[in-house]
């Protein structure tokens, strides 16, 4: 083997700025998580746990963490099963299927803040497409349809669809009602992640050898759902562990949708930890429970990747 | 047997239309309203693109400008205030500055490092790779905060440096380079040495040649991800307008979303969002490429 020097000036510059830009942030997070130190602030004091306290005990703090659970808990299993179906469907056709992948990546590489805008004028209560859609509806084919009076135990009078329309057109605010907001903003997360998804399970699906089908259908797998237990699904493993790896961590910085769309509100139902961490830290200058929220944020991370990595990859390997 | 894959066909592509169709509307709702005029945008008609009358425009000429100027075809008066309100183009330049220098450093830092982890024997090296793995685990964003601190103490606040600097370390970056490297013959790495080169021109002459589809997957990634951030620069940068990345930018024009004008408004963000887009559309094969490749690590 070959002996030079020059690695030294190879390695060194990497691990200087990862241990400046990545690693010490860490720790500076956790010291500052102790203290009542306040970006501007020349001198601080140690305070124990008391930031954590505040952050396990408050209800801000309590709908922090619900809000972000829903977030997570929401966009990452939908998001990750519309990817596969996408990618299955698209796998099977004949035609076509090149238009449809580009429509559904576009989200993907769209400026999300400007989407976020986008987003707000669609759902707009006055000036949305969405609502204005629903009340041209009213009375007739997509009021059956979307209120569901297909379904046998739905009256055509208690849909919310009729409900609305009887009520002078009182369609959901969305965005701006307390009930609605988490879940418009999870739509949004879903329509922007699973184009990424899809690309991703198409790679993995191209990779899986067509004879082991043949032998599937030799086994007597005859239906599609069959072979797609038998075949696809455990073939899959290590793309649905990287793609639910990925869009969890995804999913736990979100940010630019909640920052232009509900500022965390209404009554901090769309409260997550990114803005959290930005409200208090950057706009309230509350460093110190900035940095503890920073540090619980981290640990949910790291913890989650190690889980995935090296405890289930053991048994997606095949 | 025939028919009914034509019928299964045709199911999957209602459906997928169906899928497309709710992907493409707020797509939509940006274009139309960067063309139409206010009171077709508030009175939700005119499909598309509007009527497209030629008109005066009260908003137009409230800010000084004289009636003839300000009487033209809504789509044109939408872009055109747009630009005479906001520095468009310096917004999209501190884009392209931002993240074309985030992509040189990172290449850099990277390339060299990746060389010496994939064909170099040093003490230690396992170490530093085992460190790359530990740091993959960390989201710059999440750490944002003591970031920020450090960024402030420095007195670094609202420059480009604040911008660049915590992105200028890819760890991601390492390990991809470093996978591919892996799979170099050492053979051409010992007859560039045979031919007299050094472990430096090694690493830019023919290490960086031989990289090039690496580094194409990496670019997309990097750019993408960097022209589209909005979380980093929003905290480092306070007010001063000509550092505004195009999201910042963004932000900006949305400002009283019920005092202003709408289209131009739209037209603003249309412009700013418009470049990526059509890259993509463009080189879409590359772009798919380069996101899968990345992400399949």
């Amino acid at each position: 083997m070959h002996h030079s020097k020059a690695h030294i000036w190879f390695v060194w510059p990497a691990i200087i700025l990862m241990i400046v830009i990545l690693i010490l942030p860490i720790f500076l997070a956790g010291g500052i998580s102790f203290t009542n130190y306040n970006l501007g602030n020349s001198s601080f004091e140690w305070v124990g746990t008391e930031n954590y306290e505040k952050m396990f005990s408050r209800k801000t703090y309590i709908k922090m963490i619900i809000s972000t659970a829903t977030y997570v808990l929401i966009v990452v299993p939908v998001s990750v099963v519309l990817g596969l179906v996408a990618a299955i469907m698209l796998n099977s056709l004949r035609f076509g299927a090149d238009i449809y992948k580009t429509i559904f990546f576009l989200p993907v590489m769209a400026t999300l803040l400007a989407m976020a805008i986008a987003w707000e004028f669609t759902l707009h209560p006055t000036l949305g497409i969405i609502n204005s859609y629903l009340a041209n509806g009213c009375g007739g084919i997509r009021e059956f349809i979307l209120g569901f009076h297909w379904l046998p135990w739905v009256s055509s009078e208690d849909s919310w669809y009729s409900v609305a329309c009887a009520n002078n057109m009182d369609f959901p605010y969305w965005l701006k009602d307390k009930k609605t907001a988490i879940w418009t903003i999870c739509f949004i997360g879903v329509w922007q992640a699973f184009g990424f998804n899809m690309v991703l399970y198409l790679a993995g699906l191209t990779s899986i050898p067509r004879e082991l089908y043949h032998a599937a259908e030799m086994d007597g797998a005859q239906s599609t759902w069959e072979q797609f237990k038998l075949v696809t699904w455990p073939m899959l493993g290590p793309t649905t562990l990287f793609v639910v790896t990925i869009t969890t961590i995804r999913s736990f910085q979100v940010f630019d949708t909640i920052e232009i769309l509900t500022k965390g509100g209404p009554a901090k139902t769309t409260y997550v930890m990114m803005y959290a961490i930005f409200e208090k830290a950057i706009q309230q200058n509350i460093t110190s429970i900035g940095a503890a929220i920073t540090v619980v944020f981290i640990i949910f991370i790291i913890l989650l990747t190690f889980f995935q990595r090296y405890v289930i990859e053991k048994r997606v390997h095949y | 047997m025939l028919a009914r894959h034509y019928i299964g066909e045709s199911w999957k592509h209602g459906l997928l239309i169906i899928g497309a169709l709710i992907v493409l509307i707020p797509f939509y709702m940006m274009v139309s309203m960067s063309l139409k005029s206010q009171q077709e945008i508030q009175s939700i008609s005119g499909g598309l693109v509007g009527a497209q009358e030629i008109q005066t425009f009260p908003v137009c000429t409230k800010h000084g400008y004289t009636e003839e100027v300000c009487t033209m075809r809504p789509y044109k008066y939408n872009f055109w205030f747009a630009f005479k309100k906001a520095p468009i183009p310096r917004y999209l330049m501190n884009g392209l500055i931002v993240t074309v220098s985030i992509f040189l450093i990172q290449v850099l830092i990277a390339l060299p490092c990746s060389y010496a982890l994939a064909k170099l024997r040093f003490k230690g090296r396992e170490f530093v790779f085992s460190m790359v793995l530990f740091c993959l685990l960390i989201p710059v964003h999440a750490i944002a905060l003591p970031l920020y601190v450090m960024l402030a103490k420095a007195g670094l606040v609202d420059t480009y440096a604040a911008l660049i600097i915590p992105w200028t370390i890819s760890v991601f970056g390492i390990f991809l380079m470093r996978q591919f490297f892996m799979t170099v013959p050492d053979e051409l790495i010992d007859a560039a040495r045979m031919d007299g080169m050094g472990e430096y021109s090694i690493v830019w002459k023919v290490m960086l040649p031989v990289a090039i589809p690496a580094l194409l997957a990496f670019a997309i990634f990097s750019v993408v991800a960097h022209w589209n951030d909005y979380f980093w620069p929003r905290i480092v940068i306070t007010g001063n307008r000509d550092l505004f990345t195009p999201p910042l930018g963004i932000r900006e024009f949305r400002g009283g979303i019920d005092s202003d004008e709408f289209g131009p408004m739209m037209a603003s963000i249309v412009t700013v969002t418009i470049p990526l887009i059509v890259a993509f559309i463009v080189a879409q094969k590359r772009f798919v490429e380069g996101i899968t490749m990345t992400g399949m690590k």
